[in-house]
Order: structure tokens, then C-alpha cells, then sequence
């Protein structure tokens, strides 16, 4: 009988157990939100994270073309380029980066002539070559290569298949800058002039030691050591087949695990709430746990409230700089708030881009010419360059002579800096040749390790070698001397 | 004679009638399959063109460390998740088919064990990450709350717990599961055996070791091999526990179709990763002859 209750017990529990998970709900932060916040950001008009179309133009028009892409972008260059082509009509489909790359493949592969337009950002731009999706712009009736030297040198280069064909064309360029509060750089360096700013980030090192007079005068030089990702190095990963890891690199690594484990920055990743909160002003200092995830009791990708909530008993701080490329210019100018005019933009310790939209024409589609007809429009012409810096508020557009017609336009939220003269000089120090198409997994790997160190993990050691043991599994055939 | 061509009529309307089973089974099963075993012997990338290079990948899989490494992690993840899953199905079995027990509301027992399983694998990573989480998780509130732990313990954080854990979560999924079908194995046994049993003074211990398992051993031959061949595809847990990276922490949950969803998705090189699936074909195919003539022998 004692068996008998035993027994109940023990089926009961088991059924509570199993009544009780079925009935609580689980919520969970994803790091999806991080890629979102990413993708929309890239974007210089406002972006939804599903897929979403629009048409220009009449319904009854003599050509249709098909565009597909990740931001809604093309979406207003279509609407601007119909009001002159009443005979065209442009259906633009807006499809999530995630999903971006595969229905490109499923679509091309499976020989659709739809889409006509197809869009590409750097790091997928060498796989869409290979796979010969893009026409051959330098060919009859397109002739892309007339227009060499008007283009900024890297995006041209970055549009070209590695036999030096021409397949894609950009309206942007994104080389990256260091964004720094004026006020504060007074205040502690004793200059606000760009030049003499750029100084203090010239090299990694000095970097880690500017970053030390920041937090001895009560600010902090970054959000997080994720900033400094745009400058990640200048040399590239893989060279002759033989993987590259130059003191750059080290140095580079050095860097993040300092700036981590010295409390440098106010650990608020890059895209979370506070990210955007601290380009108006002050933010609570986070810890390492909670910029690893480990700690979940501050939720840094909730709403503004449920954050100052969580946060409320915090010291707080101002975070002197952050590290983007030119369309970070969009982004702050929604964020700047009350610092609007308190702005600067100086050259970072390594030149780096970063994404970019560029346009090609699909090899299957059936509209080439109207096809071709619309690149030419949104790359290669001036009127619509002017038309996109004045629409877009301050993209940067890839037309030479319209960054240098705009030259000398000052930006109000940046103290008058003269932007555009800038961003040509950054964008003329990209070396596009020392970009490889194992960049996004190598780099990965990278961050991997230096995230392994910093969090003590593992020793800067074991994390180096397992990380040339990631890389030699995932691609063979790249020699690697240890 | 006019009977035979009528039953002759009859069987070829049959076949229309499987039509539609046999097509779909040939487009999204018999196709891929070959296909995928077509590309394991390709350079192919998703795009372009495959190029045949023989065996090249195959030889890559055996001397990849990272693929030996993440189907370590596979089997011990699979492992205690089995041991815990069939213990734990056993125990409920051993006590719902007891004769001297005559436990009642075995359909409503049944039902609620099942649940789990009826939960998208989705939920459930995330109710456990929420209720495993670190700092602020349930679990750990009650463990300090009734003095088992001082400190909280970071259970899907680190290398020793996270694996264990994983693995009690796939126990807690499917016990339910193996559960039905061992009852369903022992109600299918006469009750003279165990009235025999009975008479002849054979306790329980006796009665189940040398009834209910030897009779049941098909069936628990079954539980094995679909759990086996489910326990090496791990994906879908793992990968959400760990947040979509390589296995965090460490790699510890990396499991071989998280090690081959990075090639075919992540690096384009599809012709690896269909290599891989095929690897873990063979091993799923090997230890599955073995598990038969090891438990099914006795049988014959």
C-alpha cells in the first residue's frame, strides 16, 4: 500500500511537470534583431523586414521590368525614373536580406526571366559573378567601359567579375568614418578639428590609449568594442592561396579585448536601445555580462522605457564616437537629437566600407536595353545624383563629378564639416583588390576568437589556433603557415 | 474469361490509385535523395554548373576534425537523451502494466506524458532557455531558494552543463513518446504470462526481466532505431539553445547537421554538405545493422 502512494506521487509529479512547462510561455531576445536593425539601417529610405512590392508607373505601358532588391531604395529611384519614361513600367520587390540571396539562386537557377534587375552587396557580389548571373555590362549595346573614371574607383572595381568584367554598377559609396562628439573632444584632446582628431585613431594603439583619457574624464570612447568593426585591417585575409594574418590583424584584436576587459566602453552593443539613445546623449554604463548576453535582466533591445526602467540605478556616461560608414550619416541624423551641430568626422585607424547597393542586369531577362536604361539612370546620371543627395538627406552618391559639385556643402549637424569632400578622400584610400570572397568567413572566425579571448573562454593562443583549424576545415584549399 | 479481364481492369485501376502517393514520394523524396548523393561527388555551390571531383569530399569529411568533433557532441547529447528518454518510459511502463497495481486513467496518463511532443521544437528551446537562463531563470530561483546552489549556475552557458542539459530537454520531449509505444508493445503480451508468472511466486524484478523485456524486445528494438536516427539528425534544439552561432558555448552543441548546415548554407559549398549528410547516412546505417543483431538475435 506504502508502494501504492509512493507511485501516485511520483505519477503525479511527472504529469505536473510536464501540465506546468506546457502552460507557462516562453519569451526570448533574439540576435535576429541585430541583423534587422542592420539591414534597416543600410537602408537610406525606411524599411520593412518582410518582403513587400511596389509599381511605378501606368498599368498600361508598353515595357515592365521586375526589380528585385533588399531595401526600398530602387523603390523611389523607380518612382523618380517614371515620371520621365511614361512607357515604363517598374515593379520593385523588396525582399528580406535573409532570404535575399537564396531566391535569387532558386529563381535564376530554375532559368526565370523575371526578375530583370537584380541587386548585390559586396560580400555577395564575387558568388553571383561565379555564377554568372549578372550581364556582361562592357559588352554591345552597353559599352560600361566609356564610363571608367567617372565612378569612384573601389565601387567600379567592386562591380567587376575577377576577369575584370564589368557586371554591376553602385550609386552609393559606404567607405567608413569615425563619428565623434565635438564638445567632448574639446573638452579632453583640446581640439575638435578633424585632422587633428583623426591623430588620436590613427592606429590601433593609440586608439586603446585615447580610449583610457576618455574613461579617466568620465566619458567613454565607444558604445562598444564593436565599433571599431569597420576597421577590422587593411590587408587582405587570403593572398595567393596562403592565409594572412599580419600584425594589423593582432593589433586589431588587441584592441577589442582591451577596450572589453578595461571597461573602456559602455557595453551596449551596436543597434540596441542604447546605441541610438547615446547619439543624443547620456547612457547608463552596461557590464560585459550584459553585452555578452549572460546577464538577461536588462533587455538592451527593448523599448526605451523598459530599458531606463531596468536600468535607472546605473552610473551614467557619454560615449564620444562611433564607427560607421558614410550612411551612418542617415542614422544619426535621426538620433542626434539635442547634439545636432556637436558632430564631427574623422578617418578611422584603417580604411573599410561597408555594404553598399549594387545594380546589374539579370543574364535571363527578356528587357535588357529598358533594363540598362534604369541603371544608367540611377548610377550614371548627374541630375539624379543631385535629385538622390537632396531626396535621400545626405547619402553618398558614387558620381564623381556630383561629389564634387557638392564639395563644398556643409553639413549642419556636423558643425559645418564639409561631408562629401571627405567621404571621396576615405573612399580613394580603398584598396578593393585585398577583398576575397572568404572575407565574411574568415573575418567570422575572427570575431569568434577575439570574442573567445575577451570573455576568457579561452587563451589568446588556443583561440588563434582553433581558429586556423575553423579555417583550414572550412576552406582546404587555402595554405596556411601556423 | 470475362472475370479474368475484369480483375485484370481491377489491379491496373489500383495503381492509378497510387498515383498520387507514388509522385510526390519520387519529386520530394527519391529525387533529392539521389540528387544530394549525385552532388556529394561535386565541387557544386549551389550555383552554376557541378563539377565531378570522385571522392575527394568524402575524404575531406573522414579527415575534418571539426566533423569527428561534432559528431562526438551528436553522441553525447544522443546518448544520455536516450538513456533518460527509455528509463524514464520504462519506469512508467513497469508501473502502468503491472496487473497488482491496476492502475486506472492510463488514456488520460498517456495523453498528458505525449504533450511535449506536440510542442514545435521552437517553443520549447525557448521555454527552456527562459527557464534555464542564468541570472534570473526559474530554475535556478528555486534552487537557491531552497539552498541546493549558492550561486546561480550558468546551465546553457557552459561546456560541462550545456550538452546534459540539452540532452534532458530531448528526454523531456519524446519519454512520452517512447512511453506509448512500450505500453502499447506490453498490452499486446497475453496476460496468461504474467498470471503464470504470478502463480509461480515470480516477483517483480523476475517477472520483467524475463517477460516483459524478452517479449518486448522488438519493440524496444524500434524505440532504438527511430530514436537513433533522430538523435544523430539533431538540429533544431541545439541550434536555437545556442542562438543560432556555431554551438555555443565553445562548440560543445555543435551537432553534424548544425556542422553541415554551415557548408550548404552558410559557405556555398553544397557538394560538402551533401557529402556530410551522406557520411552520416552510413554511420546512422551501420549502427543500426549493429543495434539489430545485437538485440534482435535472440529472437530466431
Amino acid at each position: 500500500m506504502k508502494m501504492k502512494k509512493v507511485l501516485a506521487t511520483f505519477l503525479a509529479g511527472s504529469m505536473i511537470l510536464t501540465l506546468a512547462a506546457c502552460g507557462s510561455s516562453g519569451s526570448g531576445t533574439s540576435s535576429a534583431a541585430a541583423s534587422t536593425a542592420e539591414s534597416a539601417a543600410e537602408s537610406t529610405a525606411d524599411t520593412s523586414d518582410k518582403t513587400s512590392e511596389a509599381t511605378a508607373g501606368k498599368s498600361d505601358a508598353k515595357t515592365k521590368l521586375v526589380i528585385w532588391t533588399q531595401a526600398k531604395d530602387l523603390q523611389t529611384f523607380a518612382d523618380k525614373y517614371v515620371e520621365s519614361n511614361p512607357d515604363v513600367q517598374i515593379q520593385t520587390v523588396v525582399i528580406e536580406p535573409a532570404n535575399y540571396v537564396t531566391k535569387v539562386q532558386t529563381a535564376l537557377n530554375g532559368g526565370q526571366t523575371e526578375p530583370d534587375i537584380i541587386v548585390g552587396e559586396p560580400q555577395m557580389l564575387q558568388d553571383f559573378y561565379d555564377a554568372d548571373y549578372f550581364e556582361d555590362l562592357d559588352q554591345q549595346p552597353y559599352n560600361a567601359k566609356q564610363y571608367d573614371g567617372q565612378i569612384v574607383d573601389y565601387v567600379w572595381k567592386a562591380g567587376q567579375s575577377s576577369d575584370g568584367h564589368q557586371k554591376a554598377i553602385s550609386y552609393q559609396i559606404t567607405p567608413a568614418g569615425i563619428y565623434y562628439r565635438r564638445d567632448i573632444a574639446k573638452k579632453v584632446l583640446g581640439t575638435d578639428d578633424p585632422d587633428q582628431v583623426g591623430e588620436y585613431f590613427k592606429d590601433y594603439k593609440t586608439v586603446l590609449s585615447t580610449a583610457q583619457k576618455m574613461k579617466d574624464a568620465g566619458y567613454r570612447i565607444f558604445a562598444s568594442d564593436g565599433e571599431m568593426s569597420y576597421f577590422a585591417g587593411n590587408s587582405a585575409w587570403v593572398q595567393d592561396d596562403k592565409l594572412n594574418v599580419d600584425q594589423a590583424r593582432k593589433d586589431y584584436m588587441d584592441l577589442c579585448i582591451n577596450l572589453y576587459k578595461n571597461d573602456l566602453t559602455a557595453y551596449a552593443s551596436q543597434w540596441s536601445t542604447p546605441w541610438y539613445q547615446a547619439m543624443s546623449g547620456s547612457i547608463p554604463i552596461l557590464s560585459a555580462d550584459v553585452q555578452n548576453g549572460t546577464d538577461s535582466n536588462v533587455n538592451v533591445w527593448a523599448d526605451k522605457d523598459t530599458f531606463s526602467a531596468a536600468t535607472k540605478d546605473n552610473q551614467t556616461t557619454e560615449v564620444f564616437a562611433y564607427g560607421l560608414p558614410s550612411w551612418g550619416v542617415l542614422i544619426l541624423r535621426d538620433n542626434v537629437g539635442a547634439t545636432s551641430g556637436k558632430w564631427g568626422v574623422c578617418a578611422g585607424p584603417s580604411s573599410g566600407f561597408g555594404g553598399g547597393t549594387f545594380i546589374g542586369i539579370s543574364k535571363l531577362s527578356k528587357q535588357k536595353e529598358a533594363a540598362w536604361d534604369f541603371l544608367k539612370f540611377c548610377t550614371l546620371n548627374e541630375d539624379t545624383a543631385n535629385w538622390w543627395i537632396e531626396k535621400s538627406q545626405g547619402d553618398t552618391v558614387s558620381l564623381k563629378s556630383v561629389l564634387d559639385q557638392h564639395k563644398d556643402d556643409a553639413n549642419e549637424v556636423y558643425g559645418g564639416e564639409k561631408l562629401y569632400t571627405f567621404w571621396l578622400n576615405q573612399a580613394e584610400k580603398i584598396d578593393y583588390s585585398k577583398v576575397t570572397k572568404y572575407d565574411t568567413a574568415i573575418g567570422n572566425a575572427w570575431a569568434d576568437a577575439i570574442a573567445a579571448i575577451k570573455t576568457g573562454q579561452s587563451t589568446q593562443e588556443d583561440a588563434i589556433n582553433n581558429f586556423y583549424d575553423v579555417v583550414s576545415s572550412t576552406y582546404p584549399e587555402i595554405t596556411i603557415d601556423r | 474469361m470475362k472475370t479474368n479481364t475484369k480483375r485484370k481492369n481491377l489491379n491496373n485501376v489500383a495503381y492509378i490509385f497510387i498515383i498520387p502517393f507514388v509522385v510526390v514520394f519520387a519529386v520530394f523524396s527519391v529525387y533529392p535523395v539521389l540528387r544530394t548523393l549525385y552532388l556529394s561527388f561535386t565541387s557544386y555551390k549551389g550555383f552554376g554548373a557541378p563539377t565531378f571531383i570522385g571522392l575527394k569530399n568524402y575524404i575531406r569529411v573522414f579527415s575534418d576534425k571539426f566533423f569527428w568533433i561534432s559528431f562526438l557532441n551528436t553522441v553525447k547529447i544522443w546518448g544520455i537523451n536516450i538513456v533518460v528518454q527509455l528509463g524514464t518510459a520504462f519506469l512508467l511502463t513497469i508501473i502502468f502494466s503491472d496487473i497488482r497495481y491496476k492502475m486506472r486513467g492510463l488514456s488520460i496518463f498517456r495523453a498528458v506524458y505525449y504533450l511535449p511532443n506536440l510542442i514545435s521544437a521552437v517553443s520549447v528551446a525557448f521555454l527552456f532557455k527562459t527557464l534555464l537562463d542564468w541570472k534570473y531563470g526559474s530554475i535556478n530561483q528555486i534552487l537557491m531558494a531552497i539552498g541546493l546552489t549558492k550561486t546561480p549556475i550558468n546551465w546553457l552557458g557552459q561546456v560541462t552543463t550545456a550538452p546534459n542539459v540539452t540532452a534532458l530537454i530531448s528526454a523531456w520531449m519524446w519519454f512520452g513518446n517512447s512511453f506509448i509505444i512500450l505500453m502499447a508493445g506490453v498490452q499486446g503480451i497475453s496476460k496468461d504470462y504474467f498470471e503464470a508468472a504470478s502463480l509461480d511466486g515470480a516477483g517483480r524484478w523476475k517477472t520483467f526481466t524475463n517477460i516483459t523485456v524478452p517479449l518486448l524486445r522488438p519493440i524496444i528494438l524500434y524505440v532504438f532505431v527511430t530514436s537513433l536516427i533522430g538523435g544523430l539528425q539533431m538540429f533544431d534544439i541545439p541550434f536555437l539553445i545556442s542562438g543560432g552561432t556555431a554551438g555555443a558555448p565553445s562548440g560543445s552543441l555543435q551537432t553534424v547537421v548544425m556542422y553541415l548546415y554551415k557548408f550548404g548554407f552558410e559557405t556555398n559549398q553544397v557538394g560538402y554538405a551533401a557529402a556530410i549528410a551522406y557520411t552520416l547516412f552510413l554511420i546512422i546505417l551501420v549502427i543500426s545493422i549493429i543495434q539489430f543483431k545485437t538485440i534482435g538475435k535472440e529472437d530466431k
